[in-house]
């Protein structure tokens, strides 16, 4: 709140200090009524109410002193300065404004200076000035707790009506009442069972469970069934989807290169749990922002911030181009930017990222809030870290990990000691030392065969050579292999280094014929040798050769296949020249992929491995450390020997697991310097920013005014309460509202993701801001609220047409009924297992794959055409499917399953003959139409009638009328009773619950 | 209509509402002979017939193919003739400014690995890896001034595809079906022919619908594959059905949902979705015809370089090979435009992987854009004879792009590094002012000699939005508060270029 007081009064100050200076203000307007036109005239289409270019409105006094992103452009009583009169005056083409048309006279611009020295007179506007009409939208309005109104008595004797239930009827019904339309009857218990399992928990009740609700005499038959499905842990596998939606969650990154990501899904489980356990909604929101931050011992709080790193991310722009390239800037920016979008989107409904290239066209948003939201995430990166659920095993290792820190400082300094005891040259051997054997020293690895996929058993022992063409026949006494280093696959020294091989020389370049053994690796499997050169020696006996050939015969393995690689050739001759240096190579293949791998790097000269006189700077090496003090030599040893034993002590604790999330870690904690750019330009940055959120809410701060050296984290944790505290009007409408989307099919706000002036306005205000504070005030819990909205007579209605409210309201706006609500395609798989009788219902773990992956090493191709649909693994629920971007599974596609690379508000509801196909054909749908069959041949026996009825009560839970029967028996005695439980599940009525 | 809508819109934006508040664009929409879901859907059905309020110019074009080449295929080696790289071959190059190239590839000057030649009246000079082009090149119009945003595949492929570098937003084809509707009964709308070797990148973001309704994804036809539609036929699993009990099942079902209708007419939805099943059926039956090139003479099938049944190809990359699966591809581009298929994507190129299976030639042009052009040249080459001695080429537009050009430098001595600062797009047919060129680059083809003006995708996308009659500025959805257009904030008609 002291911010907010500065804020106000800073515009005191400024008023009051104006006033004064301009008594004559009003009188004067006239006079300055032309310079005023002028701006009307030829700058407010750019910078007015429908434009801000720049950040900047030129439309009111307060805007015009307000400036735009870059500052000021004016200031009162200053009739010669400042940017407004620069650049109208300009005589640089390119800077002057207006950007069209002629320029400004010179008169023109002297009455602009007039105005501005007289202090920037604008009649009928002086007291409110600086207000934004756009604050006045009703979303930026502190919740208020109304009172329900009066109930509509008239409403309670119409036929099958119910009276209201409960404080939602009251709303709904007084506005019905008020515009001529009337509820609609109590839906039966049939279907009020079947439309509350599928609403609470996504799958269908089964025959018994609705006759036991039917039969129930209990007065709280009702309630109590509510309740049994609250408690079921599947309401946390439904209502989890939802939310996934909102956030964008997927198993793989996207774009090019769309990598898998295997330890994303603890966050899809804690979701799951959160609702399960009806996590209190502030915790829900802080822990997915901050949790690391806010509780570092709690394995779930670490969990939820897997939602920051929930959506889509470039591979190649993050690790193929590095940061300081334009398009590695952009690919990072794109990523705060979904990290903001994802936020504020997703937990307040505001549409942030319209902000990013200028001022939010239709809300009260400017750059500033938008960047000042990136500073929060500033210091982030998406990548793994570890935790684990036992928080002692977390704290053990944090212990541990402190006691290293600590003992590594106590090493550095003693390290100094010894440099400064050793001289300069110290560093300068280490540093010779350690570089050529640690990686390679220039980018020419080598040559490096094809790859051979692990098909068979055979595929090791494929053989793979490559040679040199000397030119001349030279007698070789003796040869050097020099192994390759490539961190690709995390393997390093000794990359594609032959278990097995043979070195050959020949007359014939095909080695058909004159073939000599040099020499071979031996009879048995050589240990990958690092980077340690092979060295072998001839017999003279072997002549001379031109064609000097190794033949790999056992490749060096890596994860699903194998190649052979190898860094340098050496060929000595008597002489001790290498021969073999430039000469002509060729090779049975090679992926050449220069610089890095081609041919001719067998024979350049550069190789990884010590250098030759590493011997020589060894013992230099040692006469330095005889300098050093004992006490210093000594204490370093024994700091290792500590160190390796914390090292010894960590392998002995439970292991940690991966989590895919957001981490400071590759910057060291310490966040980017995050500018306001110029229409989002990576290249145009204007002035830093510092971590804040929305200006438009008044109620709160809307910088973060936190000291400069305050972790990284005090900015999330900041953001968090920004966003639930309870003076927050988003935070809670937003919830409330998201929660009404599902039980109604549409939101109160029918753009859930969207409160501002484009987002649909509240069909219902005074409820959603009495939902609201009910939920706010009641701990935030969303089990309350699924009891209060189910518990309406509102949600009970029938979904029957009633012609006079639908002249009215077609669209059901006002719910004079429930909607008849087509089932998600999660839904519809999941109640397909269902009624098939062969759900799993396994919960949690990393994601059943419905896909084979081929060209794994690249950008892996998931083919879902290859996969087999009658693998059990993937008979479970379909939130635990592992989600992939790039191909996204083709049958939940086509029912219009959330798209993981966007941020998914509300399902597309979408009918195609595409669609109608999957359902008929898919193989998932045929194999479960066998499996329906059989699961009602097991329990109706064989009687054709029995199986028809048996059939249809399990998938719609009624009856068939005689017709219905009729045509199913038909069906039955020409096709079988699959072709029947085909039929049923293409129904109108499996995937429209009413 | 009894779903959720804003009283008196017409035109109601916003994702996710049901089907019935938008059946005049569903994809069976204006197709089903007799009764059509529009007014099927009465009461919600836009004024004047069911067209789109963007659909406000004459139509030039009613059909699109679009061609895309994966992996970013060389202007230089191409299309843009550069003499001065010629004579400056080998020589050190020099840019006048630093360059931030991809893989920092920036070798000396590359001259074109093929000569150059003057092709029909106009002149135009043409590389001969593409001279089976010269043939239609006075049909084509060139624009050698295309920038693009990004030099990163991924970013850059979505950039041509949907107009932005960000997955999740519709592919172009998927804006054109939500516009126009079907031009059929039995057929999607919007299909993808999609390289043999597999997708581009981002595989299926490049065509899918993102916040569109599914409908509008473009539909993935394999010509050649065993099953070239997926779920056009039920799984192979599956060989207890027949085509006698699948046309039960379809009897049936529609008896039972007429049953379950009665109570529930008022919800449009129940009745579209049995005409969906109506589709599926017409479709089962054109789908295959369609695909079958059965009829199609011997002299057609050599004209596209199609060898029907051909599986034995050499394991290298070779022209036969690519020209039999282009060609292959345009060949059934026709036969779906004849049958009312409104847009065709077709890809040439695989995602990035070695070996090189697409146009990414860093390492060797001549390796990868031999066989690859020369097969696209062939085929496109064929399909635009094609479609003009059948008569459809002045209401058919082609269009070939790629996701940016290549380097005038050399990497690694025969391949060239990315080049987003300028790369070739050509228009074809419908409405286009054959043999001109629109825009130029610079004496190496490093970037548009004009740099203040160069042609963006969205102008590309405006250009045949305003053929199909469509002000661009107009076709619109809203999605999480912005109404999200195919050209974003941008895009300006290529007037120059129009006939």
């Amino acid at each position: 709140m002291v911010l907010l007081l500065s804020v106000r009064c800073r515009f005191v100050v400024v008023v009051g200090l104006l006033l004064p200076l301009q008594p004559s203000m009003a009188a004067d307007g006239d006079r300055h009524a032309p310079a005023r036109a002028l701006l009307v005239a030829r700058c407010v289409e750019c910078h007015g109410a429908d434009a801000q270019e720049g950040g900047l409105r030129l439309d009111s006094r307060g805007s015009v002193l307000r400036g735009g992103e870059y500052g000021p452009v004016a200031t009162a009583g200053s009739g010669t300065e400042g940017e407004l009169l620069d650049r109208i005056r300009t005589a640089d083409a390119d800077e002057r404004m207006p950007p069209t048309g002629a320029p400004l006279t010179a008169d023109e611009i002297a009455s602009i200076s007039a105005w501005l020295a007289d202090g920037l007179p604008w009649p009928g506007a002086e007291g409110d000035a600086d207000r934004d009409p756009r604050l006045d939208h009703w979303a930026w309005q502190p919740i208020r707790h109304p009172d329900p109104p009066a109930p509509v008595v008239a409403f309670h004797t119409l036929p099958g009506v119910e009276p209201d239930r409960n404080p939602i009827d009251a709303f709904v019904r007084a506005t019905l009442a008020k515009e001529g339309m009337r509820p609609t009857a109590v839906a039966d218990r049939r279907t009020l069972i079947r439309r509350l399992s599928f609403d609470l928990l996504g799958l269908p009740p089964t025959p018994e469970e609705i006759d036991a609700f039917v039969a129930d005499v209990d007065p709280a038959a009702y309630e109590n069934l509510v309740e049994r499905m609250l408690a079921s842990p599947r309401y946390g596998e439904r209502w989890a989807r939802h939310w996934l939606d909102v956030v964008h969650y997927g198993d793989t990154h996207g774009y090019d290169k769309d990598k898998q990501r295997p330890n994303a899904w603890p966050y899809r489980d804690w979701v799951i749990g959160a609702f399960n356990a009806d996590l209190p909604w502030a915790r829900f929101v802080a822990d997915q922002i901050a949790g690391d931050v806010l509780r570092p011992d709690d394995s779930g709080a670490i969990e939820a911030t897997g939602m920051l790193a929930a959506g889509p991310w470039d591979f190649i722009g993050h690790v193929e181009v590095p940061e300081t390239k334009t398009d590695g800037k952009i690919a990072r920016h794109l990523d705060r930017d979904d990290m903001v979008a994802n936020t504020i989107g997703t937990f307040a409904s505001v549409t942030i990222q319209c902000a990013q290239c200028h001022a939010h066209k239709f809300d009260p948003v400017s750059q500033e809030d938008y960047y000042s939201l990136q500073a929060v995430f500033a210091a982030l990166d998406r990548s793994e870290r570890t935790y684990s659920p036992d928080p002692a095993v977390m704290q053990a290792h944090a212990a541990l990990d402190a006691r290293r820190t600590d003992l590594e400082g106590l090493k550095k300094s003693l390290e100094a000691r010894r440099a400064e005891a050793a001289g300069p040259r110290l560093a300068e051997i280490d540093k010779t030392l350690a570089a050529p054997g640690g990686d390679n020293a220039t980018p020419a690895f080598g040559w490096h065969s094809e790859i051979v996929a692990a098909s068979n058993l055979t595929a090791a022992d494929t053989e793979k050579w490559v040679q040199v063409d000397l030119g001349r026949d030279v007698a070789i006494t003796r040869v050097v292999l020099h192994p390759c280093h490539d961190d690709f696959n995390g393997i390093g020294a000794g990359f594609g280094f032959p278990r097995r091989f043979r070195i050959e020389g020949s007359s014939d370049p095909t080695f058909a014929t004159n073939v000599v053994r040099l020499a071979d690796s031996g009879p048995d499997d050589l240990p990958n040798p690092g980077t340690v050169p092979q060295v072998f020696t001839v017999d003279r006996a072997s002549g001379g050769s031109r064609y000097v050939r190794v033949t790999a015969t056992r490749l060096a393995p890596r994860q699903n296949d194998f190649i052979a690689a190898i860094a340098e050739l050496d060929l000595f001759d008597a002489d001790g020249t290498n021969v073999a240096r430039g000469a002509a190579v060729s090779s049975i293949d090679s992926i050449e992929a220069p610089p890095r791998w081609q041919r001719a790097n067998l024979v350049d000269g550069e190789f990884p491995g010590p250098s030759a006189d590493a011997i020589a700077l060894r013992r230099e090496r040692d006469e330095l450390l005889a300098k050093v003090p004992a006490e210093v030599t000594d204490g370093l040893r024994t700091l290792e020997e500590e160190l390796a034993g914390l090292a010894r002590q960590r392998e002995a604790l439970p292991a940690l697991r991966p989590l895919y999330t957001v981490t400071a870690t590759q910057r060291g904690g310490i966040p980017r310097p995050i500018h306001v750019l110029a229409r989002g330009n990576v290249s145009a940055p204007g002035r830093e920013v510092g971590p804040g959120a929305l200006s438009a809410l008044t109620m709160l701060a809307p910088r973060f005014e936190l000291p400069p050296d305050a972790p990284e984290g005090a900015r999330r944790q900041a953001l968090a309460e920004w966003l639930v505290a309870p003076d927050n009007p988003l935070t809670w409408r937003s919830a409330v509202n998201r929660a009404w989307l599902h039980h109604f099919g549409r939101g109160i706000v029918d753009t859930p993701s969207d409160f501002g002036r484009m987002g649909s306005p509240p069909s219902h205000a005074a409820l959603l801001d009495w939902l609201a504070a009910e939920f706010r005030d009641g701990g935030g819990s969303l089990k309350s609220l699924h009891r209060l909205i189910v518990g309406s007579a509102t949600w009970r209605q029938r979904a029957d047409d009633d012609s006079s409210s639908a002249a009215i309201d077609s669209g059901n706006a006002r719910l004079w009924r429930q909607n008849r609500r087509r089932l998600e395609a999660e839904a519809i798989r999941d109640a397909v297992l269902a009624t098939a009788g062969t759900l799993d219902p396994t919960a949690g773990g990393p994601g059943w794959q419905d896909f084979r992956i081929e060209h794994p090493e690249h950008s892996p191709h998931y083919r879902y055409d290859l996969a087999d649909p009658a693998d059990r693994s993937t008979w479970r629920r379909s939130i635990y499917r592992f989600i992939v971007r790039s191909q996204t599974q083709p049958f939940m596609t086509s029912l219009d399953c959330a798209d993981p690379s966007m941020r998914v508000e509300k399902r597309n509801e979408s009918l195609s003959a595409i669609q109608a196909l999957a359902l008929l054909n898919n193989g998932f749908m045929t194999t479960q139409a066998v499996e329906f069959a059989a699961r009602v041949a097991r329990e109706a026996g064989d009687e054709p009638r029995a199986q028809v009825d048996r059939a249809f009560r399990i998938a719609f839970g009624r009856a068939p009328t005689d017709e219905e029967r009729g045509v199913l028996l038909e069906l039955l005695r020409s096709h079988g009773l699959s072709a029947v439980c085909r039929t049923l599940v293409n129904l109108n009525e499996f995937t429209f619950i009413d | 209509m009894t779903s959720a809508s804003h009283p008196g819109s017409a035109f109601p934006h916003g994702n996710g509402a049901p089907l019935s508040r938008r059946g005049w664009l569903s994809t069976a929409a204006g197709g089903l002979g007799g009764m059509a879901l529009s007014s099927l859907l009465a009461g919600e059905a836009p004024p004047a017939g069911g067209t789109h309020p963007a659909l406000v110019f004459p139509v030039k074009a009613k059909r699109v193919v679009q061609l895309f080449m994966a992996g970013a295929a060389s202007h230089i080696d191409l299309w843009d003739h550069k003499p001065e790289l010629v004579k400056r071959h080998g020589e050190e190059s020099d840019f006048g400014e630093p360059v931030e190239a991809f893989q920092n590839g920036l070798g000396p000057w590359l001259k074109p690995v093929w000569d150059f030649k003057a092709h029909g009246g106009c002149g135009k000079m043409l590389s001969d890896a593409v001279a089976p082009l010269g043939d239609v090149v006075d049909r084509m119009a060139f624009i050698h001034n295309m920038v693009s945003t990004s030099g990163v595949h991924s970013a850059a492929t979505l950039l041509q595809s949907t107009g932005f570098i960000l997955p999740g937003f519709p592919g172009t084809g998927c804006w054109v079906g939500y516009a126009l509707g079907s031009l059929n009964d039995n057929l999607p709308t919007f299909v993808v022919l999609p390289d043999h070797r597999g997708y581009g990148s981002n595989g299926v973001k490049n065509w899918d619908a993102g916040f569109l309704p599914a409908q509008h994804s473009g539909t993935v036809v394999q010509p050649g594959a065993a099953e070239p539609i997926a779920d056009l036929h039920p799984h192979a699993s599956a060989q207890w059905l027949t085509t006698d009990s699948d046309a039960a099942t379809r009897r049936a079902l529609a008896r039972l949902n007429r049953a379950h209708l009665d109570g529930r007419g008022g919800d449009g939805r129940l009745e579209a979705r049995i005409r969906t099943y109506e589709l599926a059926a017409r479709m089962q039956l054109a789908a295959p015809e369609a695909l079958s090139l059965a009829d199609e003479p011997e002299h057609v099938l050599r004209m596209y370089g199609v060898e029907p049944g051909k599986t034995d190809w050499p394991t290298e990359i070779n022209i036969p090979e690519e020209t039999h699966h282009f060609g292959l591809k345009c060949l059934t581009a026709r036969r779906l435009l004849e049958r009312g298929v409104r847009f065709v994507q077709i890809w040439s190129g695989n995602d990035n992987g070695f070996p090189r299976r697409n146009w990414d030639s860093h390492e060797d042009v001549e390796r990868d854009h031999g066989p690859l052009a020369r097969g696209m040249a062939h085929g496109a080459a064929a399909l635009i004879k094609d479609l003009d001695q059948r008569g459809m080429l002045d209401d058919t537009l082609v269009i070939w792009t790629t996701e940016f050009g290549r380097m005038p430098s050399s990497q690694a001595g025969r391949g060239r590094d990315h080049n987003p600062f300028v790369f070739t797009n050509w228009l074809c047919g419908a409405g286009i002012r054959g043999g001109v060129t629109h825009g130029e680059s610079d004496q190496w083809g490093y970037k548009p000699l004009d740099r203040a003006n160069p042609t963006t995708v969205h102008d590309v996308h405006a250009t045949v939005l305003r053929l199909l009659g469509l002000e661009h500025t107009k076709l619109t959805w809203r999605h999480n508060g912005v109404d999200r257009r195919l050209t974003d904030v941008h895009g300006h008609v290529l007037t120059p270029i129009l006939s």
